[in-house]
C-alpha cells in the first residue's frame, strides 16, 4: 500500500483527471443533479456556561412535507450535538459517520472530543467535495474549553458566533436573535430566546413549520427536549385497536357447517351471543 | 430581475434599477398609521445619497414612499400631486382619499407591468381618512395589498416575525415606532444596503407629522463577536 501514499503525495493536492469529461457532459447537455435544500429552521444561542440549540420538525421534498415531525437535532459526541439544515440523506449519513469516528478516536485516546475537532474534521471532509454535500450544521457542545457554537457551511466554512441560524428560515430566526440576543443570557433565556428564534421560522417560513426540538449543552449534562412546543397537535386520537363491544352487532340467523358430511344447516333464528 | 429589450435604441425598457432605495416598514397603531423608511440611495453596492429624505406627503392625509429604482419613486410623487392638484382646481372640497391613491398606484403599475416595462417600485401609501386608517402596498407588478402591517425588500424576511411578536394593532404610537426601530437595527445589521439613519413619519386624525431623521443605536460588540478564542484554537 506504501505505493499508493506515494503515488497520491506526488500528484498533489487536487485531482483534474475528470475536468475535461465534465466539460464535455455539460456541453452535451448533461445537467448537474440540483442541490435540493430542505426547508428548515435551526438556531443555536451560546450562554454563560452553555449553548442552546433548536430546530423545527418538518422535512420537505420540493413542495410537499415528506416528514411532520423529523428529528433535526443530532448527537456527534455526548457532549455535542449537531443541527443540521441542507439535504436530508447527506445530513444524516455524515452526522451518522462523524459520531463513529469521534467515538472510535474517544475509545482509542480515551479522552472526551473536542468542538474544535469535530469542526476541522467535518470542514475537512466538506471542502474537498465542493459544497455537493448538502450539509450546513451548527455544532454546539462543551468542553475543557468551555462552550462554544460553530456552523459550518457545505462548502467547508466554519464561524464561531455566539448566535447563529441556518436554513430557509433562518432571515425570520435571524431577525429574533439580533433583535433579543444579550451578553449573559441565562440557560432559561436562552431556551426562550432560541424557541422564539424557531417559532419565527416556523411561522414565517414555508420550508419550516410542525414542532420544536431544543437542546441544552451544560457542564451538567444534555437536556434534549422533544418537541418542546407544538403548534398544530392533533386534538383528538382514536384508539387503536379499535374495541368492538361484544354484542355490539345483533345476530340473526346462525348456521353451522360440518366438515365432514360438507353440509350446511341452519341452527336458530333468535338473536344469540357470540363470543 | 432583468427584461430584455426588443427594440434596442428606439424604445428603452427597464432592465435593472440604478439608484435604489431600502426597506420600509409600516404599521398601524390606534389612532393612525406609522412609517419608517432609511434615507440611503444605494448606487449599486455603493452608499453614494445618505441623506434622502424620503417620505413624500403626497395630500393632506396621505403619506407615499417606496423601496426600488428611486427615479421612478420621484416620478411617481410627481404622478400623485399631479392628481390632488387636479382636485383643486375643481374647488369643490372633495379630496381624494389615501385608498383614491393607493388604487391609482396598483392601476400604474399594473399598466406598466403589461408594457413590459415596469416602475421598478414596491410602494407603500399610508394615510388616515374619516376616521379609518389605511395602509396598502403595492408591488412592482401592480399586486394591491391592504394590510395592518407591510414591510418592503429584505424587511420582509428579517423583520415579519419581530413585529407578529411585539405588535398588535392597537398599541400606541410609541410602541409602533418602537417596533420599527428595532427592525432597523436588525436591518443595518444583517442587510447589506442598509443604513442607521431612519425617517419616521405618522398620519392621524391631526394630519400628516413627518419626523426629522434619526440614528438607531445597533451593538456590534457582543463578546462572541469581539472575543474570537475559538476560532484561535484551530490555528493553534
Amino acid at each position: 500500500m506504501q505505493y499508493l501514499d506515494n503515488y497520491l503525495e506526488s500528484k498533489g493536492g487536487y485531482d483534474y483527471t475528470n475536468v475535461k469529461r465534465n466539460e464535455l457532459m455539460k456541453a452535451q447537455g448533461f445537467k448537474e443533479m440540483p442541490f435540493t435544500k430542505t426547508g428548515t429552521t435551526i438556531v443555536g444561542v451560546l450562554f454563560d456556561g452553555g449553548v442552546v440549540m433548536a430546530a423545527d420538525t418538518r422535512a420537505t421534498a420540493g413542495s410537499i412535507v415528506a416528514d411532520k415531525n423529523c428529528e433535526k437535532l443530532h448527537t456527534l459526541a455526548p457532549n455535542i450535538w449537531a443541527a443540521g439544515a441542507g439535504t436530508a440523506a447527506d445530513l444524516h449519513h455524515q452526522c451518522a459517520h462523524f459520531n463513529a469516528k469521534l467515538k472510535l478516536q474517544r475509545l482509542n485516546l480515551n479522552r472526551q472530543s473536542r468542538v474544535n475537532e469535530v469542526i476541522t474534521k467535518l470542514t475537512s471532509k466538506l471542502f474537498p467535495y465542493r459544497g455537493h454535500i448538502g450539509v450546513a450544521l451548527i455544532i454546539g457542545g462543551i468542553d475543557c474549553n468551555g462552550p462554544q457554537l460553530a456552523s459550518v457551511s457545505p462548502h467547508g466554512n466554519y464561524v464561531y458566533h455566539p448566535f447563529q441560524s441556518m436554513g430557509s428560515g433562518s432571515l425570520a430566526a435571524l431577525g429574533i436573535l439580533e433583535a433579543k440576543f444579550q451578553d449573559g443570557l441565562t440557560k432559561q433565556q436562552a431556551i426562550d430566546l432560541a424557541i422564539e428564534a424557531i417559532e419565527a421560522g416556523i411561522f414565517h417560513d414555508m420550508g419550516s413549520g410542525s414542532n420544536v426540538d431544543v437542546v441544552a449543552i451544560t457542564k451538567d449534562g444534555v437536556d434534549y427536549k422533544r418537541n418542546i412546543r407544538q403548534y398544530n397537535a392533533k386534538s383528538y386520537q382514536r384508539q387503536v385497536p379499535y374495541d368492538f363491544p361484544i354484542n355490539n352487532t345483533p345476530a340473526l340467523k346462525k348456521y353451522q357447517f360440518d366438515i365432514e358430511k360438507q353440509e350446511l344447516s341452519e341452527v336458530g333464528q333468535e338473536m344469540v351471543i357470540i363470543e | 430581475m432583468i427584461f430584455n429589450s426588443e427594440f434596442s435604441g428606439q424604445q428603452q425598457h427597464t432592465t435593472q434599477p440604478i439608484v435604489t432605495g431600502g426597506s420600509v416598514i409600516a404599521l398601524a397603531y390606534k389612532g393612525g398609521v406609522v412609517v419608517g423608511a432609511d434615507t440611503l440611495c444605494s448606487y449599486g453596492s455603493m452608499a453614494d445619497f445618505k441623506n434622502v429624505e424620503k417620505i413624500a406627503q403626497v395630500s393632506k392625509n396621505t403619506i407615499y414612499v417606496s423601496s426600488g429604482e428611486f427615479s421612478d419613486f420621484q416620478q411617481v410623487v410627481r404622478e400623485l400631486a399631479k392628481i390632488d392638484r387636479s382636485a383643486l382646481q375643481y374647488d369643490d372640497g372633495v379630496h381624494p382619499s389615501p385608498r383614491d391613491y393607493g388604487n391609482y398606484l396598483a392601476r400604474l403599475s399594473y399598466k406598466r407591468r403589461c408594457k413590459i416595462n415596469p416602475l421598478y417600485l414596491q410602494n407603500v401609501i399610508a394615510g388616515f381618512h374619516n376616521g379609518e386608517r389605511y395602509l396598502g402596498l403595492v408591488d412592482i407588478y401592480g399586486t394591491y395589498l391592504e394590510s395592518n402591517f407591510v414591510t418592503t425588500g429584505f424587511a420582509s424576511y428579517f423583520c415579519k416575525a419581530i413585529i407578529s411578536n411585539y405588535w398588535n394593532e392597537n398599541c400606541t404610537l410609541d410602541q409602533a415606532k418602537q417596533v420599527i426601530r428595532e427592525c432597523f437595527k436588525v436591518l443595518f445589521c444583517r442587510d447589506c444596503r442598509a443604513h442607521d439613519v431612519i425617517q419616521l413619519a405618522y398620519v392621524d386624525e391631526q394630519g400628516t407629522h413627518i419626523e426629522q431623521p434619526e440614528r438607531v443605536e445597533t451593538k456590534w460588540d457582543f463578546s462572541g463577536f469581539k472575543n474570537r478564542a475559538n476560532e484561535k484554537l484551530h490555528t493553534q
